[in-house]
């Protein structure tokens, strides 16, 4: 029953896309209509998803590779929503769109059993922690979304440096907070707030690029393709602390590559 | 001149020196994820060869967050915002997220500093039965606790899959009980009655319409008879030999008491000749981890409680948290035991830091409307 949702939300979200291209190409308000039908779907749908995933496994469905996934999506998902509505800028809707299936894609070709949790894992801490994390890394994929789109025109496009600058500060607060609940939450776990773990000392990084990113914005004034360039290489840093130290480094979170 | 103008304060207070710092900083710490840190020298040496080991050391490359430069770097990158803080003072409202944001850093760190100079932490293996009154501090101090704690018991719960099961085939229906296989295992004809090995669970299961009765008794993870005792025991915690205790009753209601191991299915099916037993064991994963513990002072009682992981108990300023077991014989727990004075220091330069980043990004635009018009 639960993977019923799982597909049906793969469907709406891929003809969201499909609709959100269709916009972008002619230009039509209808068709822009029915691709926030159909993410609003997605998001419903996943929400469902979720929790009935949930209610079997008697915890929050944010423990693994997969159960991750999904979240991300969601969180892309809800996002997406948000700036089509303010901003309307077409093309980010399509690539943010395809960010998000492409993150449920992934999620469909791993296992899905539901295992029981580590006794580490067991905590209050895990949803804020994971939520807090996810909800920035989806804003910071927009962001850089939109930075390559500036990067990829030929003129300077204000709108685009606007929706990079406000989904980075978002994304910014939130990857604060997701750090904030992973050290206190380590702190009431194992007695430590910090250990240098590579999983937390990527996340460390990710969010230096990205006040970088602010400072020379915001003090030195680089505006437009120089702060675009910041913004791909934070959205590099973050890739490689969600799936990189995952794949590659040994930590803390090693739970999480299953 | 004042010391605002001296070049020594303006180096300080630049924006472009913050960014070479935090780009510092940020390099240093990548280096240290891929070069695995505090490790035993036999790990270096295998990697990197004797050499590389040395060139390591020399470099403090095995431990690169306390190496000079790093720390130089988080003392430069303090008084960057030490100064760039005093140089923009201000308590208007709208500047108010900024020096919030900023100094909230310094708070972080300064909580971080009393946590190294005044904190302690330690580890304690103790054996059940066993009453410490001191631990072993990282520096190498014996830390006296100023009260006892008594280890009553360590208990370690597992996860029980449903996949996990005792078959009972009847050897009657020329059946044949194929249960090997690496994962599918498949349900051959002839099973008669399925029994979960959670014990206690399920009391009696009645075997089909034979009259005959079974019961699992003792689970051990890894089976070895004491020859000198006559008696079963695990020789670790670790699912080397799984097998379960079973107990056959038959229609008189006489009772025998038996072994089924899952990776030796043949051993001890001459029990009954009628059924045959399988005992299908799927991984288990660790559940709980629960040091039962009291504490006592001048001889007295103060107080019984139980240590999980994330759940770690508070007393007279020490935390004891469950950080390690003995996966051999269960018989001794290890608690981390942390005094830091810091923690609180930290904990309020991340509400500083979350306020300040609220008010910049949210609060100030909002402020900024309102003041619009008079301009």
């Amino acid at each position: 029953m639960p993977s019923l949702y799982f597909n049906l939300s793969f469907g709406v979200y891929f003809l969201a896309m499909v609709f959100y291209m269709g916009n972008l190409v002619f230009a039509d308000k209808i068709l822009s209509s029915i691709a926030r039908f159909c993410i609003s779907c997605a998001i419903i749908s996943l929400s469902i998803y979720i929790g009935m995933r949930w209610q079997i496994a008697g915890r929050p469905p944010l423990s693994n590779m997969f159960e991750s996934l999904v979240i991300f999506s969601w969180a892309i998902a809800a996002v997406l929503i948000f700036i089509d509505l303010k901003y309307k800028i077409k093309s980010i809707a399509v690539l943010v769109a395809l960010m998000g299936l492409l993150s449920l894609g992934y999620a469909s070709l791993l296992d899905k059993t539901i295992v029981p949790l580590l006794p580490a894992l067991k905590s209050n801490w895990l949803t804020i922690h994971v939520l807090t994390c996810f909800i920035g890394y989806a804003a910071l994929t927009v962001s850089f979304v939109s930075s390559v789109i500036l990067l990829f025109k030929q003129k300077e496009d204000k709108n685009l440096d606007t929706v990079t600058y406000k989904m980075i500060t978002f994304g910014f607060l939130f990857l604060a907070l997701g750090i904030i609940s992973g050290a206190v939450w380590a702190n009431s776990a194992w007695g430590t707030y910090w250990s240098w773990d590579p999983k937390e000392t990527w996340s460390l990084i990710t969010w230096f690029i990205y006040a970088i990113y602010l400072h020379i914005r915001m003090r030195k004034g680089w505006k437009g393709r120089k702060a675009a360039w910041v913004s791909v290489i934070g959205f590099l840093a973050m890739l490689f602390t969600y799936f990189g130290v995952n794949y590659l480094l040994s930590g803390l979170h090693s739970y999480g590559s299953s | 001149m004042t010391i605002k103008q001296t070049g020594i304060w303006k180096f300080f207070s630049s924006v472009k020196l913050a960014i070479w710092l935090l780009s510092i900083i940020a390099v240093l710490s990548l280096i240290g994820t891929f070069i695995p840190q505090n490790q035993e020298a036999a790990l270096y040496i295998e990697r990197y060869g004797q050499l590389g080991y040395r060139a390591l050391l020399s470099l403090g490359l095995t431990d690169i967050y306390s190496a000079w430069y790093f720390i130089l770097s988080l003392i430069l990158f303090s008084l960057n915002l030490s100064v760039c803080l005093l140089n923009r003072l201000s308590f208007k409202m709208r500047s108010l997220g900024t020096m919030l944001s900023h100094f909230s850093i310094l708070v972080i760190l300064l909580g971080a500093m009393i946590g190294m100079l005044f904190g302690q932490k330690g580890f304690i293996e103790i054996s059940k039965g066993e009453e410490v009154d001191s631990f072993l501090s990282r520096n190498g101090q014996q830390v006296n606790l100023g009260f006892r704690l008594k280890l009553n018991d360590f208990i370690y719960t597992e996860y029980i899959d449903p996949k996990e099961k005792l078959f009972v085939c009847s050897s009657l229906k020329e059946a044949v009980c194929m249960m090997q296989g690496p994962h599918g295992q498949e349900k051959a004809k002839g099973i008669i009655a399925e029994i979960s090995p959670e014990i206690g669970v399920e009391a009696e299961t009645a075997i089909a319409d034979t009259g005959y009765k079974i019961k699992v008794l003792r689970y051990l993870p890894d089976f070895v008879m004491d020859t000198s005792m006559k008696v079963a025991v695990s020789r670790s915690a670790q699912p080397n030999n799984p097998a379960i205790e079973v107990e056959l009753k038959d229609k008189e209601g006489k009772a025998k008491t038996f072994w089924v191991f899952a990776r030796f299915p043949d051993i001890h099916q001459e029990i009954d000749k009628d059924f045959k037993f399988i005992y299908h064991w799927v991984g288990r994963r660790p559940k709980d981890f629960i040091s039962k513990v009291t504490i006592l002072k001048d001889g007295q009682e103060i107080m019984r409680r139980d240590i999980r992981v994330n759940e770690p108990l508070r007393f007279s300023g020490y935390t004891f948290f469950q950080s390690s077991y003995d996966n051999e014989g269960l018989n001794w727990s290890g608690l981390q035991v942390v005094k830091d004075p810091g923690v609180p220091v930290i904990y309020a330069g991340f509400i500083l830091l979350i306020s300040g980043l609220v008010m910049i990004f949210y609060l100030n635009p909002l402020i900024k409307y309102e003041v619009t018009p008079r301009a």
